[in-house]
């Protein structure tokens, strides 16, 4: 291997190390997803009282996840993980339509927070085995996804039950690393 | 790690020898040698239950088989122990040439001990089954569980309706607490249930705890992972020290939630001792609380107890 190329590949990576925000209301399938990307049982999972925390390889990057509960009582602690994230998940369960409402304010709010500026976000629009599941068009529609200027975003519908769709999601994450300074 | 697979190795063919030998000097096969030697309890228990699964003695494999069968075909409760034990008992006793009118405490501690290990394994299957069913809000008997954990709680308020954000009170997540069981299904409802109910004292101060201005919890998302706790210590075996130590109790549902009672008790002590920041110190705590039940289940002389007397003071 010539040095060009060793070059260019610690170019490519600058850091492989990354850290990954998951959010969302309590029963989006935040545990599930987490667990999905671990590869591990997602068949015992329990409200998460605090937050979970995995680190995952994922196309050559080591992707520490952090899943903070999602529960009202909870979320006015969500700012204190917000340092340092280069990736915002967001799960929505697109099957709770009485609360597509509230979802949509919590993450306005946290798309105005300065320390989550410009941060890439992926929505993941989860739950799209049950019936009454929206779409993830109208799910970005109602979240106003197209409204967003100042960052990538992507909305990927998947089933974190079964996997349905995650990989496709991690892989726009493992594509959309902003470049650290 | 090399060194211990060598030697487990080595037991493995070296055990016959042992056996022999020490049956030939002490004139007593090895589960007799348990029975008279080993403290009743865990540790006689989980010797033989050990002693069993290695011996290769048709006899006593095809024992061990026909038991498995009875728990599967879930035919192993308390009404057919008679008909089950004392035949497995008198099979083995003869393939192993013990003479009933020589060795009669013999019997009662190994069919005990039979009894005790065959429970447990059928416990096992219970618990998975009440795990998989999931909560249903259609389902008549459950909706009466959880309004019924309600009353016991709280008895001096009246719930609203069934959708209210008074849940969120004895520390469900939103108005609806059907969501939060999840993977721990209607097995999470019965022991928050069990705890409420035959512990009222224990629970209610527990659940003062959890409304604590500073240290407060979620009580009922809290107690669900409990649930999730005790659920993989009996899923792993670690729960048989708890168990087989329980006297004059053989392992069955209501044991099972007793033990979660003890487990949710001492999680809310080390908790409120632990004086956390707030919630976000939940799974460090957690953490830190399973791995300190953990060692004390590893030694099989434990006996766990929940103290009351202290709040009823």
């Amino acid at each position: 291997m010539g040095l060009l190329s060793i070059l260019k590949k610690l170019r490519s990576n600058p850091d492989k190390e990354l850290r990954l925000l998951l959010l969302g209301l309590d029963n989006a399938g935040k545990t599930t997803l987490l667990k999905q990307l671990a590869s591990e049982d997602v068949n015992h999972v329990t409200p998460t009282a605090g937050f979970n925390i995995k680190s995952v390889l994922s196309n050559g990057f080591k992707l520490n996840v952090w899943d903070i509960g999602g529960q009202r009582k909870i979320r006015p602690y969500w700012r204190n993980y917000f340092e340092n994230t280069d990736i915002l998940i967001y799960v929505v369960d697109c099957s709770d339509h009485q609360r597509l409402e509230e979802t949509s304010q919590e993450l306005a709010e946290l798309l105005q927070d300065e320390k989550l500026r410009a941060v890439p976000l992926l929505v993941y629009a989860n739950k799209q085995d049950l019936e009454t599941a929206l779409p993830a068009s109208e799910v970005a529609q109602n979240l106003g996804l197209h409204l967003i200027r100042d960052r990538t975003w992507q909305i990927q519908s998947c089933v974190a039950t079964d996997g349905t769709g995650v990989k496709e999601g991690m892989e726009w994450v493992c594509k959309n690393i902003p470049v650290k300074k | 790690m090399i060194v211990f697979n060598i030697w487990s190795t080595l037991q493995w063919y070296l055990r016959p020898f042992i056996k022999w030998f020490l049956r030939k000097t002490t004139r007593l096969c090895e589960l007799q040698r348990i029975c008279y030697g080993e403290k009743p309890g865990a540790s006689r228990t989980c010797a033989i239950e050990k002693s069993l699964l290695l011996s290769r003695t048709p006899c006593v494999r095809e024992i061990v088989s026909y038991l498995d069968s009875v728990v599967y075909d879930r035919r192993f409760i308390p009404e057919n122990f008679r008909e089950i034990l004392d035949p497995s008992v008198s099979v083995i006793m003869r393939a192993k040439n013990i003479k009933p009118s020589l060795h009669g405490p013999f019997i009662t501690s190994f069919r005990n001990c039979l009894e005790q290990i065959w429970s447990y394994k059928s416990l096992v299957d219970e618990v998975e089954e009440l795990r998989r069913s999931q909560f249903d809000s259609n389902n008549p008997e459950h909706e009466e569980k959880l309004l019924r954990l309600w009353t016991l709680l709280v008895p001096d308020v009246k719930l609203e309706s069934r959708v209210t954000k008074q849940w969120q009170l004895i520390g469900f997540q939103g108005d609806d607490p059907k969501t939060d069981f999840r993977g721990m299904g209607v097995l999470g409802l019965e022991n928050l249930l069990y705890f409420a109910s035959e512990y009222p004292q224990a629970s209610s101060h527990v659940l003062s705890h959890s409304l604590h201005p500073k240290y407060g919890y979620t009580y009922a998302i809290v107690g669900i992972n409990i649930t999730s706790m005790a659920y993989y210590l009996l899923q792993d075996g670690s729960a048989k020290t708890y168990m087989f130590n329980a006297k004059q109790h053989m392992p069955n549902v209501n044991l099972f939630h007793r033990f979660y009672c003890y487990l949710f008790y001492e999680f809310d002590k080390m908790w409120i001792e632990a004086k956390p920041e707030n919630i976000m110190e939940f799974s460090i705590i957690f953490k830190k609380f399973e791995s300190a039940i953990r060692t004390e289940l590893a030694d099989p002389a434990t006996v766990f107890r929940i103290n009351i007397e202290i709040d009823t003071i």
